[in-house]
């Protein structure tokens, strides 16, 4: 009886690892895509509504998914605060702080952190050209993480029920 | 509120100073900044040179050189580190900012087809001119500004640059939007080409200019006179700075739709404007039935005199 529940055990906790990889990297996918929209959404902005950066973190604010709706949210009123602290800082101290813990790597989390970079040009389509190009390097990123996700996903699964079994059969 | 708003024009790194400069908010009339020379202040027509500190001197002082980084970082917030949604004031010369201050900007131009600007680069001087909204200067003018039926005459203000014209024109719609003792209150649309009458921020007027006041913010003048005829059904337009045959062809299809107009244009006296080839028509025409030229004297900027149709003193 112990022995039975005890292989349970094992390939549940396998199986739970399993699942819990492919969760992250389903994660991965979900934000890469979430960042692409949000980067285009600046493009956007910027290229049609010709918003200011603050203005475009307000809306940002309004119509992003919860996990980054604070982020935008408090720069703008940080901006707003009036204390006349460079934006860049402002951006990237919250950005950081929002990417803290989310399955990307640094190179795709360094697209959001460092947008304030590539703003400088004095015409609207240029800028939204800049920005489009950082959306560029991470729909590239996402098409890989996507195809990742299809192959890995199925593999994982298995390595994780067939590991599960061989702990079973070498405990046994 | 003017000393945060012009504490609020400069980054955190330079507000040290001008603290103490914007202490005389209230009289403050011009900031000037040029590269490699010290700023300099306008308060009640006086010059002032800014030290390092924020003080005001008679004399240049030493070491208080304006850098080009410090313009770079000052307009960079004026901008809101989006200098492209300001490409378009940036190319005509001047930005306005919150709170309806104008910033003129001078640098270097760049040229496109046919010698026209495309955009400045290289910007090293500002001239930031700080809006004042003073509630009531319109009032001594209404009694002649009405016919005795409560219906405004078309009227124009003609004042030289720095002489109040823009703060007559925001009252005066304050005014006749909100009503008084010579007439009842009626729709007034405002095409605010350059942000200066209503000192609009993402589209809200921050200046008050009345409780049955639109604002259409940022557009030029021609197209949005026509553009508000249309869509808000004004029964007084009002317009800042008329300046050329363009303006005058929409200001006639306004009055042609039954609109009362108020308009602005520079000029020191009614014979200077009459000299223009553009308003010579309106004046024969008899367009505008009142004319009040707006003059400075010993440093304050006062009424010269009103004017009927026919050019002469009411």
């Amino acid at each position: 009886m112990f022995k039975i529940l005890g292989i349970m055990c094992i390939l549940a906790g396998c199986l739970g690892w399993g699942i819990s990889r492919i969760g992250e990297e389903r994660g991965r996918v979900r934000n890469l895509r979430e960042l692409i929209s949000i980067i285009t959404r600046i493009r956007d902005e910027i290229a049609y509504g010709k918003h200011t950066m603050p203005e475009i973190c307000l809306i940002l604010a309004q119509c992003c998914s919860p996990a980054y709706r604070d982020c935008f949210r408090k720069i703008y009123d940080q901006v707003e605060e009036g204390r006349g602290a460079p934006f860049d800082q402002i951006w990237k101290r919250q950005t950081d702080e929002c990417l803290r813990g989310v399955p990307l790597t640094e190179e795709e989390k360094d697209v959001l952190k460092e947008i304030p970079q590539s703003l400088g040009m004095q015409e609207e389509r240029l800028q939204a050209e800049s920005v489009e190009r950082l959306a560029g390097l991470l729909v590239r990123h996402c098409r890989k993480a996507e195809e990742a996700y299809e192959n890995k996903s199925k593999v994982i699964l298995s390595v994780s029920v067939l590991t599960g079994i061989f702990i079973t059969i070498l405990l046994i | 509120m003017k000393r945060d708003e012009i504490i609020q024009m400069f980054p955190e790194y330079l507000r040290a100073g001008w603290e103490k400069t914007a202490e005389q908010a209230d009289g403050l009339q011009e900031i000037r900044m040029r590269v490699n020379r010290p700023a300099t202040v306008l308060i009640g027509c006086r010059e002032k040179f800014v030290d390092k500190n924020g003080g005001l001197m008679d004399m240049p002082p030493k070491d208080a050189d304006v850098t080009a980084e410090d313009l770079e970082a000052i307009l960079k917030h004026l901008c809101r580190y989006s200098v492209y949604a300001f490409a378009d004031e940036i190319r005509r010369g001047f930005l306005t900012i919150q709170g309806g201050h104008r910033v003129g900007l001078s640098g270097q131009v760049i040229l496109e087809e046919a010698d026209r600007v495309r955009n400045l680069k290289y910007i090293r001087y500002l001239n930031i001119r700080i809006a004042h909204e003073i509630k009531g200067v319109s009032d001594a003018l209404l009694p002649r500004l009405y016919d005795g039926t409560g219906a405004l005459y078309n009227t124009l203000l003609i004042s030289p640059p720095g002489c109040g014209k823009t703060t007559m024109l925001r009252d005066l719609v304050r005014n006749v939007s909100d009503g008084n003792a010579f007439g009842a209150g009626v729709n007034v649309s405002v095409v605010d080409e350059r942000s200066e009458i209503a000192g609009s921020y993402m589209g809200a007027a921050q200046n008050d200019v009345g409780i049955r006041t639109d604002v259409l913010d940022g557009c030029p003048k021609r197209e949005g006179m026509m553009m508000l005829i249309r869509a808000m059904a004004p029964q007084v337009l009002a317009v800042d700075e008329l300046g050329g045959s363009d303006d005058i062809q929409a200001l006639r299809m306004a009055y042609g739709c039954g609109c009362r107009l108020i308009a602005t244009i520079h000029g020191g006296s009614l014979d200077e404007i009459i000299h223009k080839n553009y308003m010579r028509d309106v004046i024969r025409d008899r367009l505008f039935e009142r004319y009040v030229v707006l003059t400075r004297k010993s440093g304050r900027c006062e009424v010269e005199g009103i004017y009927n149709g026919d050019g002469l003193h009411v």
